[in-house]
């Protein structure tokens, strides 16, 4: 094997233990984060029903739904994503982390922020109606800061690497810091702030947001999570290459499908449905590719955990981006923009695939790098509360939604829509009570696959086939 | 119904074209990955990655 450009650094047991403690600071203060942020959403789920309930001006609607969504795309799901990005691109290469100290500038600006903003959005400073980034840009500033500092760490570890190949998980990695950074640097400038141009970068940031910083981080753990814990080697590298040349190719402009129908350009529009149909691609050949890896381990997905929520996670991705591109069809966007339904897809998405990707993938990941198993109790309590939670929450949002929408369209009186609603808003609660507590389970296997005692649960890696490696 | 529904004639067949026929080899190869993985030298990346982790 020819040796990278850079001579690889040695591993000593320093650096391992070094590495170990970013990805344990990183897990456990993203997960206070999605209890923080999902305690939030709870109380906003039955302010639907009980709206006058705790109605005070810091617990108004207005405020905490931004505080829900921001905790969780930025103080949990990133934290999550990066602690094992970190452990992921240091293995695959063979080396070393750059640098653990900027590892943890990083998680200081990256909790600095959330909490700034959290509090800020608490204070009734919000940024205007910009979805997903409601953070007033000073804290916006600190989280592009962060995800500098992050972005440099992991290409510099990458640079370090101890082979000239690049694994697949690096490229996803690579490229959700870089287009990351992008897309929050273009959200804060100046010009973008006013008329339809603000608009137009709405819906670049926000689908963006998802797409090119969650979905490329989440893809990146699963090229490595699935074959290790398989102990089999991805199905084809070549699909994962072109899943990813064709995201970056169809992505970026899918964003203007928010706003069909509006004073944006036509062209923008229909561009972005186009390219929301040929997002089917990179999905359909992700998907395949980690469905195909899997194939014949039928049993392992029962007995492994870890697997398990690798499992759920790939069906979200694709069953919620297909799911996204019928929404971007005109004729459907007609039936369900606006209602409940785009609240139940957000939720199969960043909860099916991304969050069950980064619990996958910390179940696989964080007993190898701290020596210390969760429960097997407890992780199959997590899996099934999150699963069976998430279900309800998605199906009754998703016939809510289509209910509101026909309402609509058969111009039915506004509070009829409101009326119908009620049945679905319940069972969204009780989903969502379920997620909560799940994930209250999981904030106890955090601790013990850290700092707590250590669990019964088998090692995450499984018996190797006899064909798996040449 | 929607007046934004509708676009100039040739703008709506020149993005049609361009996007189909790109479109068209991405499933193409999509479809030819799929059913020829080929990467059978012990030493390509996907191997190495299983043997150098503990």
């Amino acid at each position: 094997m020819q040796s990278s450009p850079l001579a690889p650094a040695s591993v000593t047991a320093e650096d391992e233990q070094a590495l170990s403690r970013v990805f344990s600071a990183y897990t456990l203060t993203g997960t206070l984060w999605l209890l923080f942020g999902t305690a939030v959403g709870l109380l906003v789920a039955f302010k639907f029903g009980a709206p006058d309930f705790w109605a005070e001006k810091y617990l108004t609607f207005g405020r905490l739904r931004p505080i829900h969504t921001n905790s969780v795309f930025y103080g949990f799901a990133t934290l999550m994503l990066i602690g094992a990005a970190y452990h992921v691109v240091a293995r695959s290469c063979g080396t070393r982390l750059y640098s653990a100290k900027l590892a943890w500038l990083g998680l200081w600006l990256f909790n600095i922020a959330a909490v700034a903003g959290t509090v800020a959005l608490s204070l009734g400073y919000n940024y205007g109606d910009l979805e997903y980034r409601e953070w007033p840009w000073p804290i916006r500033l600190i989280f592009i800061a962060a995800v500098a500092v992050t972005g440099w760490n992991l290409l510099a570890t990458m640079l370090h690497r101890a082979s000239r190949d690049l694994y697949l998980s690096n490229w996803y990695i690579g490229a959700g810091v870089l287009w990351g950074s992008i897309i929050a640097i273009v959200a804060i400038i100046p010009i973008y702030q006013h008329g339809l141009g603000m608009m137009a970068i709405s819906g670049y940031y926000m689908h963006n947001a998802v797409g090119m910083w969650f979905t490329p981080l989440a893809l990146g753990l699963f090229y490595y999570a699935i074959p290790k814990v398989l102990n089999r080697p991805i199905y084809s590298y070549s699909l994962g290459v072109l899943a990813f040349w064709t995201n970056l190719m169809f992505y970026p402009l899918l964003g203007g499908h928010h706003f069909l129908f509006s004073p944006l350009p036509w062209w923008l529009q229909t561009a972005a449905v186009i390219c929301s149909v040929a997002m089917i691609v990179p999905v359909f050949a992700g998907s395949a590719n980690y469905l195909l890896t899997m194939r014949g381990r039928y049993h392992g997905r029962i007995e492994s955990y870890p697997l398990a929520f690798l499992f759920i996670g790939v069906l979200c991705y694709l069953f919620g981006s297909t799911q996204g591109t019928l929404e971007a069809l005109r004729s459907l966007q007609d039936l369900w923009h606006f209602t409940n339904f785009t609240v139940g897809h957000s939720h199969l998405t960043m909860y099916g695939f991304v969050t069950f990707a980064a619990w996958g993938a910390v179940y696989a990941l964080l007993p190898l790098s701290t020596g210390k198993n969760p429960g097997r109790f407890g992780m199959a309590t997590h899996f099934w509360l999150a699963l069976v939670g998430m279900g309800m929450y998605v199906i009754a949002l998703s016939i809510g939604g289509s209910v509101q929408g026909w309402d609509w369209i058969q111009h039915a009186p506004f509070i009829k829509s409101v009326t119908d609603m009620k049945t679905y808003y319940l069972w969204r609660g009780i989903g969502g009570m379920l997620m909560f507590v799940s994930h209250i389970v999981f904030a106890w296997n955090v601790w013990r696959m850290t700092f707590g005692k250590s669990g019964d649960a088998p090692s995450p890696i499984m018996e190797p086939e006899a064909e798996s490696t040449p | 119904m929607h007046a934004m529904m509708e676009g100039p004639l040739w703008g709506v067949i020149a993005v049609a074209s361009v996007a189909g026929v790109v479109a068209a080899a991405c499933f193409v190869l999509m479809f030819w990955f799929i059913f020829k993985p080929g990467e059978k030298d012990p030493h390509h990346p996907k191997y190495e990655i299983l043997r150098r982790d503990r």
